[in-house]
C-alpha cells in the first residue's frame, strides 16, 4: 500500500500546457476511436444514399467549379484535366476546412459532456481529425478511380514519385487545421464573435489559397506570400505528384513544415492550458 | 488504517455573474494588462483581488473548503441548492478548476454527475452502451466484458438495436443507469442521480453502491437531498452553506444540524404586551408553543417524535363562559389532517392553559401547520388563531433500501399481519 505522501493526481488552479499527458491520451484511445466512429456513423443516419454523400459532395462541387471557373472564367489548370484539377483542390480544401471548422466547435458542441465528465479534452479534436481523415481517404478513392480513367484512357496525366509524399501532405494539412482550430476553439468558447469572423475568413482564405487556380498564374513578386501558406505547398505538390510535370520546392516544404509545427505546438499548449478554464464561460 | 485517497486543501471557486459582452471583454483586457504590467508588484495584485471580492459581479461558490477522504469511506455532502455542492464535485471530478487551493488524490476517479452523459439519439442502445461507458472512463474491453450484465440490468434486450431516440424516457434512464452501475473506479463521485429513475431502480442502484463501498473498498462522494439515503449510505457527512463547510462528522448529527437550519420551524410564539398580542375582545393569546419530545437524543423532528402543543390565553369577558378549544392540523398544502377538541368547561375571567399531545409514529414526513379555534357554548366561534405554529417532520426508516416518498398524510405504526394459508 502506498504511503499518504504519494499522490496519483493533483488539481491546481492553473493547468500547465506544457505537459501533454500522452500516457493519458493513450489511456483514452478507445474513446478517441469511439468518437471518430460516432461522427462517421451519425453523419448520414436517416438518409437514403448514406455514405455515398461522401462521393456526391465533392463530385457536385467539382462539376460546378469545372463549369464556372474552367469553362466560363477560363482559369488555367496548368495543362491538367480540369475535372482532376478541381477535384484535387476540392477534396484537399474540404479536408482542411472541415477539420478546422469542427475542431473550432470542440467546446461548444461538447459542452454537455465536458460539464459532466472528465477526460483529456484533446481526445475530441483528435477524433475529429481522425474521422475527417477517413472521409478524406474515401474521397481520395473517388479521385483515384477517375484518375485511373485519365491515366489509361486519355493518357494526359503524369504521375511522379512525389506521390509517395501523400501521407506527409495529409499530415501537414491536418496539423495545420488542428493547430488553428485548437487556438480558435478556446476563444470561440468565450466570445462567439469569432464564430462569424472565422466563417468569413475561412472563405477568403480559400481564395487566397491555390484551390481553384494554379500558383503559376500568380505574378512572381506576390508568390512569396503564397508560399507562407502551408496549404499552397500541399496543393501544388499534390498536383505535381499526380497531374503535371512540375518540380516541387523543398525549401518551401521546410517552410511549411516549420510553420505548421509551430502553429500546432502553440495550439496544443494553449488548448491544454485553457481546456478546463473555458468551461466556466461556455 | 488511515489511508487518505482525496485531500482537498483550501479550495475556493469564484464565478463571474452576468453576461459576457463588450463590457466584460473591456474589463478583462484591463485586468490582463494590469497583471502584465505589474506582475512583480504584489500590492497591485492584492488590490486587484480585493476589487474582485467587493464587486457584485463575482460570486464565491466555494470558500476555503478543506477535507480528507479515506479509502473505503462514503462521504455525503449536503446543503441547500446553491450551497456549492455541485461545484465541489465538479472540481474534484476535474471538470472545472478551483480559483485557489489544490486537490490531491490517489486512484482512478469516475464521476456520475448525470446519467447518460454523451448518449447520442441517433445511435442504437448497443452503440450507446459503449459510447457512454467509455466516456465515463471504461475501456472498450471492460465494457465488452460487462456488456451482458449491463443489458440484463437495464432490461431492454429487445430494443438493443433501435436508435435511442425511439426509447421511452423510462427505458432511456434504465439504460443509462445500467451503464453507470457497472462503473468500476476506485473513487466514485455521485451527484443526485437518484432523483431520476423509478423506485425499483433506485433500490437496485443504492444497493450496488452500498455493496461496492462495503465489500470492494470503494471510496464514494455522494451529494443528495435525500437525507434518508445519506443517513443509510454515508459514514461521514459534510454540510455546506454558502460555499463553506459549516458542519462535518457523523451523518446523523450533521443531518440534524442541517435540517434544523433548513426547515422553517415556528415552534414558539409568545406575546409580552397585550397591545400586540393576537386576539379580540374575548380572547387574547399569551403563548403558543410546540415542544418536540425527542426520544433519540438528537434534536430533530422525525416521524417518531411526539409533539406537545401548549397554549395559554386570557379570557377577557366579564361573564363566566362555557368554553371549548380545538386544535387543527393542516398540511402545507392546506388539507386538514385532524381536528381535535377539548372538553367543554366553564371558566371565569383570567389566564387559561391548554395542551395537546400529538403522538409519535403518527404523522408522515412533510410540513404542517397548526391553527387553534376557541368556541363558546359549542356553537359560536370566539376566535380562530390561524397558522399559529408550523413545523416539519423528517423521514425516518430503518433497514429499508427504498428512498422514495412515503405516501399518505399519516403514517401510523400498527401491524399488518400476513399468514400462510
Amino acid at each position: 500500500m502506498k504511503s499518504s505522501k504519494e499522490w496519483d493526481w493533483e488539481i491546481k488552479p492553473v493547468q500547465s500546457g506544457w505537459r501533454l499527458g500522452l500516457a493519458e491520451i493513450i489511456h483514452y484511445k478507445d474513446l478517441l476511436l469511439r468518437f471518430a466512429e460516432r461522427d462517421l456513423s451519425v453523419r448520414y443516419k436517416q438518409t437514403i444514399i448514406g455514405p455515398f454523400w461522401n462521393f456526391l459532395q465533392p463530385l457536385l462541387t467539382t462539376i460546378v467549379y469545372v463549369v464556372v471557373f474552367g469553362k466560363i472564367a477560363k482559369i488555367s489548370t496548368d495543362g491538367a484535366p480540369p475535372v482532376l484539377f478541381f477535384l484535387a483542390g476540392t477534396i484537399i480544401w474540404a479536408f482542411f476546412s472541415d477539420c478546422f471548422h469542427s475542431v473550432q466547435y470542440t467546446f461548444i458542441s461538447n459542452a454537455h459532456i465536458f460539464s459532466k465528465v472528465y477526460f483529456p479534452r484533446i481526445v475530441v479534436p483528435l477524433s475529429i481529425i481522425l474521422s475527417q481523415s477517413i472521409r478524406f481517404l474515401i474521397q481520395f478513392l473517388l479521385f483515384i478511380v477517375i484518375y485511373l480513367v485519365y491515366l489509361f484512357y486519355f493518357k494526359n496525366v503524369y504521375p511522379s514519385w512525389y506521390i509517395l509524399l501523400l501521407p506527409f501532405l495529409l499530415l501537414i494539412t491536418a496539423a495545420f487545421a488542428l493547430g488553428l482550430g485548437l487556438i480558435v476553439s478556446v476563444f470561440v468558447a468565450k466570445y462567439r464573435d469569432l464564430e462569424s469572423l472565422t466563417q468569413i475568413l475561412l472563405r477568403l482564405f480559400m481564395f487566397a489559397t491555390p484551390v481553384i487556380y494554379p500558383l503559376s498564374i500568380i505574378p512572381e513578386k506576390y508568390k512569396i506570400w503564397f508560399w507562407l501558406n502551408p496549404l499552397t505547398w500541399v496543393l501544388e505538390t499534390f498536383r505535381a505528384a499526380f497531374l503535371t510535370h512540375q518540380e516541387i520546392s523543398f525549401t518551401n516544404m521546410a517552410v511549411s513544415l516549420v510553420s505548421v509545427t509551430a502553429i500546432l505546438m502553440i495550439g496544443i499548449i494553449f488548448f491544454k492550458e485553457k481546456e478546463l478554464k473555458v468551461m466556466d464561460t461556455i | 488504517m488511515d489511508n487518505i485517497v482525496i485531500r482537498a486543501n483550501n479550495i475556493s471557486k469564484q464565478y463571474r455573474l452576468g453576461v459576457l459582452d463588450f463590457t466584460s471583454f473591456k474589463e478583462e483586457w484591463k485586468m490582463w494588462w494590469a497583471k502584465k504590467t505589474s506582475s512583480r508588484n504584489h500590492q497591485a495584485n492584492a488590490d486587484f483581488s480585493n476589487e474582485r471580492d467587493a464587486s457584485e459581479k463575482w460570486l464565491w461558490a466555494l470558500r476555503n473548503v478543506s477535507f480528507d477522504v479515506k479509502q473505503g469511506e462514503v462521504l455525503g455532502i449536503i446543503g441547500k441548492n446553491g450551497a456549492g455542492k455541485s461545484t465541489l464535485l465538479k472540481i474534484i471530478s476535474r471538470i472545472s478548476l478551483p480559483t485557489t487551493g489544490t486537490v490531491k488524490g490517489k486512484g482512478r476517479v469516475a464521476s456520475l454527475l448525470e446519467v447518460g452523459t454523451g448518449f447520442h439519439d441517433e445511435l442504437t442502445g448497443r452503440e450507446n452502451i459503449f459510447l457512454n461507458g467509455q466516456i465515463l472512463g471504461m475501456k472498450k474491453k471492460e465494457v465488452a466484458e460487462k456488456f451482458d450484465e449491463i443489458v440484463n440490468f437495464s432490461g431492454i434486450e429487445k430494443f438493443l438495436d433501435t436508435p435511442i431516440k425511439r426509447y421511452s424516457s423510462g427505458m432511456y434512464v434504465r439504460l443509462a443507469f445500467a451503464v453507470a452501475a457497472h462503473l468500476d473506479p476506485e473513487i466514485l463521485i455521485v451527484d443526485e442521480v437518484l432523483a431520476v429513475g423509478d423506485a425499483e431502480f433506485q433500490r437496485k442502484c443504492m444497493g450496488k453502491m452500498k455493496d461496492s463501498a462495503a465489500n470492494d473498498g470503494k471510496t464514494i462522494l455522494f451529494v443528495s437531498h435525500n437525507m434518508q439515503a445519506v443517513r443509510n449510505l454515508c459514514h461521514r457527512a459534510i454540510f455546506l452553506e454558502a460555499g463553506k463547510i459549516v458542519d462535518e462528522g457523523n451523518p446523523e448529527n450533521v443531518i440534524a444540524n442541517y435540517l434544523n437550519k433548513e426547515t422553517r420551524q415556528l415552534l414558539t410564539r409568545e406575546f409580552d404586551r397585550l397591545s400586540t398580542a393576537p386576539g379580540n375582545e374575548y380572547i387574547t393569546i399569551k403563548k403558543v408553543m410546540l415542544t418536540p419530545q425527542y426520544p433519540t437524543g438528537i434534536d430533530i423532528v422525525d416521524i417518531r417524535t411526539p409533539l406537545l402543543v401548549n397554549f395559554e390565553f386570557w379570557y377577557n369577558g366579564e361573564h363566566d363562559i362555557n368554553l371549548m378549544c380545538g386544535v387543527h392540523l393542516f398540511t402545507v398544502a392546506g388539507e386538514c389532517i385532524f381536528d381535535v377538541s377539548s372538553q367543554k368547561n366553564d371558566f371565569t375571567n383570567g389566564l387559561i392553559k391548554g395542551e395537546c399531545l400529538i403522538p409519535g409514529n403518527f404523522l408522515n414526513d412533510g410540513s404542517y401547520y397548526i391553527s387553534i379555534i376557541f368556541v363558546k357554548d359549542s356553537s359560536s366561534v370566539l376566535f380562530y388563531y390561524e397558522e399559529c405554529l408550523s413545523f416539519t417532520v423528517e423521514d425516518y426508516r430503518e433497514d429499508i433500501a427504498w428512498y422514495g416518498k412515503w405516501i399518505g398524510h399519516v403514517r401510523p405504526k400498527f401491524d399488518v399481519q400476513l399468514h400462510q394459508v
